[in-house]
């Protein structure tokens, strides 16, 4: 073989081989264009190869693809891939190319290239395309009447109404609808390039034609919305008025697309005397405009109730603050779902002119009034209300000044304490005193800020946040905590990485200054360990007007000092257990058994010898509590629960006890909880104690633990127990 | 032009709308297009197309609505239209839905059908839209919703020239966690918001498949219309893999990892950022298989970052302004907040959200209630065709391995002709836009 031979072949070669490397490619290189022409050329090549190579070119070919792609155009298998690659080649060879085509070509071929010229909008088709409308095939009758309305020429329109004259009693309806279309679509483009009277002209012949609803009721949204804004409008206005509900919702629908105020005078203007469907669909429209509130006023204020609804909603839409205090006077209508839905409305509103309208409200010497503002700012968070609730908090009105101190607590930050304490001070009835309570408390809480305290670490966790893999960081958190941490980072530099390329988060279950809590943060975010507790400055506050108060008022502050917690609340609360009024006495003492820290636990204990059963019931109960919460070793929590046995007098304080041993696994612990367990009244809580203790001992005391659980199992008839029971008897080799 | 108010009132319409003040909005049945001459009726007429897995889930929403009578399905498959007739007959107690196989054939005989659910295969969904508009019926359609830019131009033409209703299936616009984060957004509680991450499928490529799965002998016309079930694409040979769901991940059908899940949290973040109305700048090509990463920047200047990691659930987005960050994704119980405090607040600014905009929490909800008062949905055409331009941008910056910039007013690549070949696709005939 010649070398020039063997060049050719392997130039084919290569060629042919070219899809087939580039099949899996979306783009190639410019440059391959002549290699892919060789393939569609190729009497060899498959059709996958011919389809990838049209594919390819499709972005990148330039004319010199056109010859070979147009020679396809005519092939079953090749039409629709050289019409794929042709239709976004720019240059205009290939509208020609297409043209050519036209009038050679049959069938789904010839449908193709109809749809192709269309999308090129090559107006000089135009004739040809025009001959086509009564063609046999409806396939490419219509096909050309949709790219004769692309093209959107005058001769389109005006072959496009011919057609439609010359087909309107025998032409099948796909074929008037694709006529239709073409005469839409002319109009499209006409108003698009600011033949807006040409294109007005066409939509006139189509809403005054006996053409589908769709295309009648495109065509009055057409004709509005093309004419000058004063003529659109008046054929709005003709439109809201007609009896048919296609033509008159299409003129509603063009409104939407129509800014500005005449619009919204015509739709209100046309709402009246309509039938309750029509004024609905006038509301909805109205909804959506910015200067619409007068109008809806209107439609709200009376006549039929679903109408009413409507215009009460629609308010919301758009509704700036105008509309306040009208939708204030429906709040008192005599149909509750008309008031209810005012109601709403208000309270979603937003901006300042409306929460300024409703700070008027406030303001105003019509208690309902007032109630009905301080129920929306409540609903509303409305901000910067502090001085407007002060003032109010001294209204003469009781259930004025009652819900005002109540929510002045919401205003975190935004009010003096001191203001708040002299409320409370200062409160007269029942409700009030509860109301600065709630208020005191509220802010004692949100007011609370981070300090340091004993910290125990009961669990931490690091991993992936959904499911992957984690690790148990508590031994790790512990010694970080113990070495003074007070903040712990979630990040792979503390732990490690448990789950790679995956987000994770951390989780701590601890117990600051006897107060169980677990946090949980995402990667390089950071969980504080300290106690939440409010400030001093605030609780000093507190210890000072308790001193001042009545009986009743020092009740609320003995529960607000519980909610501050901290030393110095403590301390006032102690005190107060040997106030001269018994009431106040007897509330100190609940208060402190019923203490959430064990700072309480030395005075509680001391409580526990008082001669008033009453008290040493309480203070049993609190000292239960309390005792493991308690940073010490199992053997001294288990003391203290010894020392608590002779005092207790009722199964109900036993089956509290059996509860806090549960937590205390140890072979005294299980003693003790075994001990209740012939007690019919104890029985099931010491056989929950008992399993929950064997649960965690068994692998250091295994016989214990058998002989303990086998007596479990016979005194037991709860499923839960029994499984669990059953489960560790076998971890325990029994 | 006369005050003639007789078909309202005669067919006892005011006396419902009067009196059941919960009902939605009546609108009569002539304005779905009987011309008057079918008794009005407070029920939508709805048919289905190409009702497959995806579309069982819209079909059992849909189908407990009161206002609803499902009536007919269409599909070249046979055995999924015959699955539809049986999820229907079972829950009408009857044997009334009808079947029908050819399309062109079921909306010109059907024009009792008020509302058309549209759950083909993403190749079908624009086109079979705009069919079932020109024929006058609203439609509720399955996303993605458009394979290419000139797609969702056509689906928003038609749906504008005739005065259709739509609404794209991205129902996430229409649930309470999402709409939360989008209204701490708008209420300006994360600040002047300066990025938005959008969730990406964690399968498939943006890189499709391009080869063709092996022939096998094609099953009788009854069966499958093979012909009609590829529609508008390219002809392959029949492989039943395709018909089942295997058609993901090949370039003539799908619109790969990224409009899969972006057809939604794009969605979910262009509307959050008030950038439905318009499309993005600028794509921003990153060196991988999917686009994780890829910064999308739109014209107010926030930026949008695909991204495949970091979720607990499915089409997350998330967030971030100098105040704060939200973030939510299917399964969070409630959204992801960076400050507890903003949750607080939760249930209000939903019901504050759904009384200003008078859109339920419901998708099928809210498209049944705009086909009553021809007001836009929420997911509408323009909502659609915006926020899969932004899918399609993505994809081609993918394809093309270099970044782009687009116009959104001429809608088309920046001094780009290369990108701009891919905003369209010849159609297979008889089917054009």
């Amino acid at each position: 073989m010649s070398k020039s031979k063997i060049f050719l072949v392997l130039l084919v070669m290569s060629v042919l081989a070219a899809p087939a490397r580039t099949s899996g490619e979306t783009v190639v290189p410019a440059s391959k264009q002549a290699e892919l022409i060789e393939v569609l050329k190729s009497g060899d090549a498959s059709r996958k190869e011919k389809v990838d190579a049209c594919r390819l070119l499709s972005i990148i070919a330039t004319k010199e693809a056109v010859p070979v792609l147009a020679s396809l155009l005519a092939d079953e298998e090749m039409s629709h891939m050289a019409r794929y690659a042709l239709e976004s080649i720019p240059d205009p060879s290939v509208d020609e190319a297409f043209r050519a085509a036209l009038g050679k070509l049959k069938g789904r071929q010839r449908v193709g290239v109809i749809g192709s010229i269309g999308v090129r909008r090559d107006d000089k088709a135009t004739t040809a395309l025009c001959r086509l409308f009564s063609d046999s095939d409806p396939d490419v009758a219509q096909a050309a009447a949709r790219a004769l309305g692309s093209i959107g020429t005058p001769s389109a329109v005006t072959a496009l109404n011919d057609a439609l004259r010359a087909q309107k009693t025998r032409a099948p309806q796909a074929n008037k609808l694709a006529l239709y279309e073409g005469l839409l679509r002319c109009a499209e483009i006409m108003a698009a390039d600011g033949q807006n009277k040409e294109a007005a002209a066409i939509y006139d012949d189509l809403r005054n034609s006996d053409a589908a609803h769709q295309v009648r009721g495109g065509a009055v949204r057409g004709a509005i919305l093309t004419r000058s804004e004063k003529e659109g409008l008046k054929l709005m206005a003709q439109y809201l008025d007609s009896d048919d509900y296609i033509l008159f919702s299409a003129a509603v629908q063009a409104s939407l697309e129509m800014p500005g105020s005449g619009a919204t005078k015509v739709l209100a203007d046309g709402a009246k005397g309509l039938p309750a469907d029509n004024r609905i669909l006038i509301i909805k429209a109205l909804g959506n405009r910015a200067d619409a509130s007068d109008e809806l006023q209107g439609l709200a204020e009376k006549g039929e109730k679903a109408v009413r609804l409507e215009a009460v909603k629609a308010i919301a839409m758009n509704d700036d603050g105008d509309s306040v205090t009208f939708l204030a006077k429906l709040l008192d209508d005599g149909d509750k779902d008309i008031a209810d839905a005012a109601q709403e409305v208000l309270a979603s509103l937003s901006g300042s002119k409306v929460d300024k309208a409703i700070i008027a409200m406030l303001d105003s010497k019509d208690t309902a009034n007032q109630l009905k503002a301080l129920e929306l700012i409540e609903r509303r968070r409305t901000g910067g209300i502090a001085d407007a609730l002060l003032k109010a908090a001294k209204d003469n009105d009781e259930s004025v000044r009652t819900a005002s101190i109540r929510m002045l607590g919401d205003l975190a930050g935004e009010v003096d304490f001191k203001v708040l304490v002299n409320l409370m001070l200062g409160a007269k009835s029942a409700a009030e005193i509860r109301a600065a309570e709630r208020a005191l408390s509220t802010t004692c809480t949100r007011q609370a800020k981070p300090m340091p305290g004993e910290v125990i670490i009961r669990k931490a966790v690091y991993g992936a946040a959904g499911q992957g893999g984690s690790a148990d960081v508590t031994a790790k958190v512990a010694e970080m905590v113990k070495a003074g941490a007070a903040s712990i980072q979630a990040s792979n530099a503390n732990f490690g990485d448990p789950a790679q390329n995956v987000v994770k988060q951390l989780r701590i279950d601890f117990t600051a200054n006897g107060v169980t809590q677990s946090k949980t943060v995402g990667e390089n975010k950071s969980i504080d360990l300290m106690v939440a507790a409010t400030p001093p400055e605030l609780t000093n506050q507190l210890c000072a007007a308790i001193k001042k108060a009545s009986p009743g008022q020092k009740l609320a502050l003995l529960r607000v000092l519980r909610v501050a917690q901290g030393p110095r609340a403590l301390e006032a609360v102690v005190a107060a257990t040997k106030d001269s009024n018994e009431e106040v006495a007897a509330a100190a003492v609940s208060v402190l058994c019923g203490w959430p820290t064990i700072e309480a636990l030395p005075e509680i204990l001391k409580l526990t010898a008082s001669s008033d059963n009453k008290v040493k019931i309480l203070a049993v109960r609190g000292a239960i509590r309390l005792i493991p919460l308690q940073n010490v070793s199992m053997e001294r929590k288990i003391a203290g629960f010894k020392e608590l046995v002779p005092l207790i007098q009722r199964d109900g304080e036993r089956r509290l006890l059996l509860g806090s041993l549960a937590t205390v696994p140890a072979s005294e612990s299980l003693e003790m909880a075994m001990s209740y367990i012939r007690n019919a009244n104890t029985k099931n809580e010491a056989c929950f104690a008992a399993v929950a203790i064997c649960e965690k001992l068994v692998e250091q005391k295994p016989d214990q633990v058998a002989a303990a659980l086998k007596k479990v199992l016979d005194a037991t008839s709860n499923a839960d127990v029994t499984s669990r029971a059953k489960a560790v008897l076998e971890k325990a080799g029994n | 032009m006369s005050k003639k108010k007789t078909t309202l009132t005669r067919r006892g319409f005011l006396r419902r709308a009067a009196f059941l003040s919960a009902a939605p909005t009546i609108v009569p049945a002539t304005v779905f297009g009987r011309d008057g001459k079918v008794p009005p009726s407070e029920r939508i007429i709805l048919g289905g197309i190409g009702i497959g897995n995806r579309g069982s889930h819209d079909l059992r929403w849909m189908l407990p609505e009161k206002d609803v009578q499902f009536v007919a399905t269409c599909d070249p498959q046979k055995s999924r239209a015959e699955a539809v007739k049986k999820i229907v007959d079972t829950r009408y107690g009857n044997t009334d839905c009808k079947i029908y196989r050819n399309t062109p054939e079921f909306l010109t005989e059907r024009t009792d059908i008020d509302a058309l659910l549209v759950t083909t295969g993403d190749r079908w969904h624009a086109l079979m839209s705009i069919m079932a508009m020109r024929a006058g019926k609203d439609v509720y359609s399955e996303k993605p919703s458009s394979m290419t830019v000139a797609e969702g131009q056509g689906v928003v033409d038609t749906a504008r020239r005739y005065r259709r209703i739509y609404q794209t299936g991205t129902q996430r616009l229409s649930e309470g966690n999402f709409a939360f984060c989008n209204e701490m957004l708008r209420l300006g509680r994360l600040g002047k918001v300066h990025t938005v991450r959008a969730h990406i499928a964690p399968w498939d490529a943006a890189e499709m498949r391009h080869d063709w799965l092996p022939a096998e002998p094609q099953p009788p016309k009854d069966e499958v219309d093979w012909d009609a079930w590829l529609g508008p694409c390219p002809w392959r040979p029949y492989n039943s893999a395709y018909c089942r769901g295997g058609w993901r991940g090949f370039y003539d059908f799908h619109t790969s990892c990224i409009g899969e899940w972006g057809a939604h949290t794009f969605a979910q973040c262009q509307v959050a950022i008030d950038q439905a109305h318009t499309s993005a700048v600028e794509y921003n090509y990153v060196k991988n298989k999917t686009g994780d990463g890829m910064v999308v920047v739109f014209p107010n200047g926030i930026k949008m970052v695909l991204q495949l990691e970091g979720w607990r659930g499915s089409c997350g987005v998330k967030y971030e302004g100098p105040e704060g960050w939200v973030a939510a994704a299917d399964g969070y119980s409630q959204p992801d907040v960076s400050d507890p405090a903003m949750l607080g607040d939760f249930k209000k600014i939903v019901a504050d959200y759904m009384t200003r905009t008078q859109r339920p929490m419901s998708h099928v909800r809210d498209f049944l209630d705009c086909v009553k008062s021809r007001r836009q949905t929420v997911a509408n055409p323009v909502v659609m065709h915006r926020t899969m331009t932004t899918v399609h941008g993505a994809n081609i910056c993918m394809w093309l391995k270099r970044n782009l910039k687009f116009d959104p007013v001429k809608e088309q690549f920046v001094n780009d002709p290369e990108a701009n070949r891919f905003l369209s696709r010849a159609m297979r005939a008889p089917w054009m836009i």
